[in-house]
């Protein structure tokens, strides 16, 4: 479902993002990317969305190659993956059902489709009761359920939460995730990019490591670094300042 | 196109929200599309008349106003033995001051009734135009002749007014054109800004650039639509003024607004939606080369 190969990215600037990433992630996955900040995770997921294109490497998304995707084409990649925002990313000015209704307008559904599709998201995400409210009215859980809504409305086949909890309640943030599980139940690829720990230890799922924009762990595929433990993570958040590693350099923690 | 309806519904909310920016636009277009508009109608009115001037062939010929009216008959009939002249029908300075009076209205000429300042005259019917100078300079060595209403002097200064006119108005025009086309760019770039964080929810989502595109398309396009609107209601207003003004001092018949309105107000709903579609256009096409947060400027 998506491919990286010996991606690397340099920003014009000269940051070195990304170094010679490769991963495979299937269809049907849950899979959380975890890093602290600056660690690459940002940019790792700008190459999913197609924001950026590697300096290096290949990424291929559904079998096909995205350097080979042309400008106006990528609109219909993005159309196979829903992205869910830290910051949610709601209009303020307009309620629960126009919200989750713009994505499907953005898209050029008919207003029937709409009418019939958006309900039925809603009561998913359990905010079928809520849909005349204004984002301001909910809680943050609630508006991150509202920006889940609008991610799955157009039914993508993967779903890319991108902090997902990080402006939630730590008590909402386990529904966010537990609901996240249930879309991924159904057949969905989920991708979660965080950087809380707890968070990860409580689902039992395949877990990413992007440390200075290398891999630096994969529960799932060993060869890609090295696999921690729980106490590994213990302070991880604090290794922002640990100097840059040298090309080839197999990294352990101290 | 799917959801066509909601684009236009969209585009037209743009122009409401960001009503100042619009009517900023619709004024300067206006004043584009009516000094257009004013010239072309002036040009065409010259137009029409140094062709009912050139095609008749009719010259009048003044008498010297210390000259009887006895005398004038005389000078008719050398007027008549000039070779090329076809004829030379006497009018009189009362036939004259009548006709001002009936074209100008009688109270100036009330006062003046009995002091006629105007002179005695022949009208001049030639055999041959091409012969024209020849013949006129004849004419004016006759005694007793004053001067010579030389139609095609008047006919070729109106064309040279008229040209200047359309120069001018070319400069200008092309002017306002360019200033248009960046104001209504501005205006939309100002949408945009106000409404990046739904681009870029757009964008993320897979909308297409042409999607994205289209409510700010509209909306330049309103604009211009908007703009030929109260142009052609400006154009309406001002014509029959202008020209009851121009022909109370200058008499002529000017063309009726009725024949050529439709023209005017086609012409202004294409040019006005072609220089909103291109204002909008430039704008948004930098625009939409960022993506996400570049966008929102995050």
């Amino acid at each position: 479902m998506i491919d990286f190969e010996n991606v690397s990215k340099t920003y014009p600037n000269g940051t070195h993002a990304l170094y010679d990433v490769s991963l495979h992630i299937d269809k049907g996955e849950f899979v959380f990317i975890v890093g602290s900040s600056g660690a690459g995770k940002s940019t790792f997921l700008k190459l999913i969305m197609h924001e950026e294109t590697p300096t290096s490497g290949e990424i291929v998304i559904n079998g096909k190659k995205t350097s080979k995707v042309k400008r106006r084409e990528v609109p219909y990649l993005r159309r196979h993956m829903g992205i869910v925002f830290q910051d949610f990313r709601l209009i303020e000015k307009m309620n629960v059902f126009d919200n989750v209704a713009f994505a499907m307008r953005a898209v050029g559904k008919s207003t029937a489709v709409i009418k019939k599709r958006v309900p039925y998201v809603l009561d998913l995400v359990g905010l079928k009761d809520k849909m005349q409210d204004k984002p301001s009215e909910l809680s943050g859980g609630e508006q991150q359920r509202v920006s889940l809504a609008r991610a799955l409305v157009n039914n993508p086949e993967i779903i890319v939460a991108d902090e997902p909890t990080g402006n939630v309640d730590p008590e909402m943030s386990h529904e966010i995730i537990e609901l996240l599980n249930e879309i991924n139940a159904k057949g969905t690829t989920v991708l979660v990019v965080t950087h809380e720990h707890e968070l990860v230890r409580e689902f039992n799922q395949r877990v990413i490591t992007i440390d200075h924009g290398r891999v630096i762990g994969d529960t799932k595929d060993k060869s890609a670094g090295i696999r921690y433990s729980d106490d590994d993570y213990a302070g991880y958040d604090e290794y922002d300042d640990a100097p840059q590693y040298p090309d080839n350099a197999v990294v352990l923690p101290d | 196109m799917k959801g066509f309806g909601y684009l236009a519904k969209e585009g037209l909310k743009n122009v409401w929200s960001n009503r100042i920016m619009s009517i900023a636009s619709v004024c300067v277009l206006v004043s584009c599309l009516v000094l257009t508009g004013a010239a072309a109608l002036f040009s065409i009115n010259v137009a029409q008349v140094v062709d009912s001037v050139g095609d008749s062939n009719e010259t009048t010929v003044y008498i010297k106003s210390d000259v009887s009216q006895l005398e004038a008959v005389y000078i008719g009939k050398d007027i008549e033995k000039v070779s090329n002249v076809a004829s030379a029908t006497f009018y009189s300075k009362d036939e004259a001051f009548q006709q001002y009076k009936e074209e100008l209205g009688d109270e100036l000429f009330n006062k003046i009734e009995d002091r006629n300042p105007l002179p005695d005259a022949f009208i001049v019917v030639m055999d041959d135009l091409s012969l024209y100078d020849e013949t006129v300079a004849k004419i004016k060595n006759i005694d007793g002749v004053d001067s010579i209403n030389d139609h095609r002097e008047l006919a070729k200064k109106l064309t040279d007014i008229s040209n200047l006119v359309n120069i001018i108005c070319i400069g200008v025009v092309g002017a306002l054109m360019i200033i248009s086309i960046f104001i209504i760019a501005n205006t939309t770039r100002a949408t945009m800004y106000s409404r990046r964080f739904e681009i870029s929810i757009m964008k993320s989502v897979g909308a297409t650039n042409s999607f994205v595109r289209m409510p700010f398309l509209i909306e330049g396009m309103v604009i211009g639509f908007i703009s030929a609107a109260v142009s052609t209601g400006g154009i309406v207003l001002l014509y029959e003024a202008v020209m009851s003004a121009i022909t109370s001092m200058i008499p002529f018949t000017y063309i009726p607004l009725a024949n050529v309105i439709l023209y005017v107000a086609v012409a202004f709903v294409i040019a006005g939606v072609v220089i909103g579609f291109f204002g909008s256009f430039i704008s948004i096409r930098k625009y939409l080369k960022k993506e996400g947060n570049e966008i929102l400027g995050w």
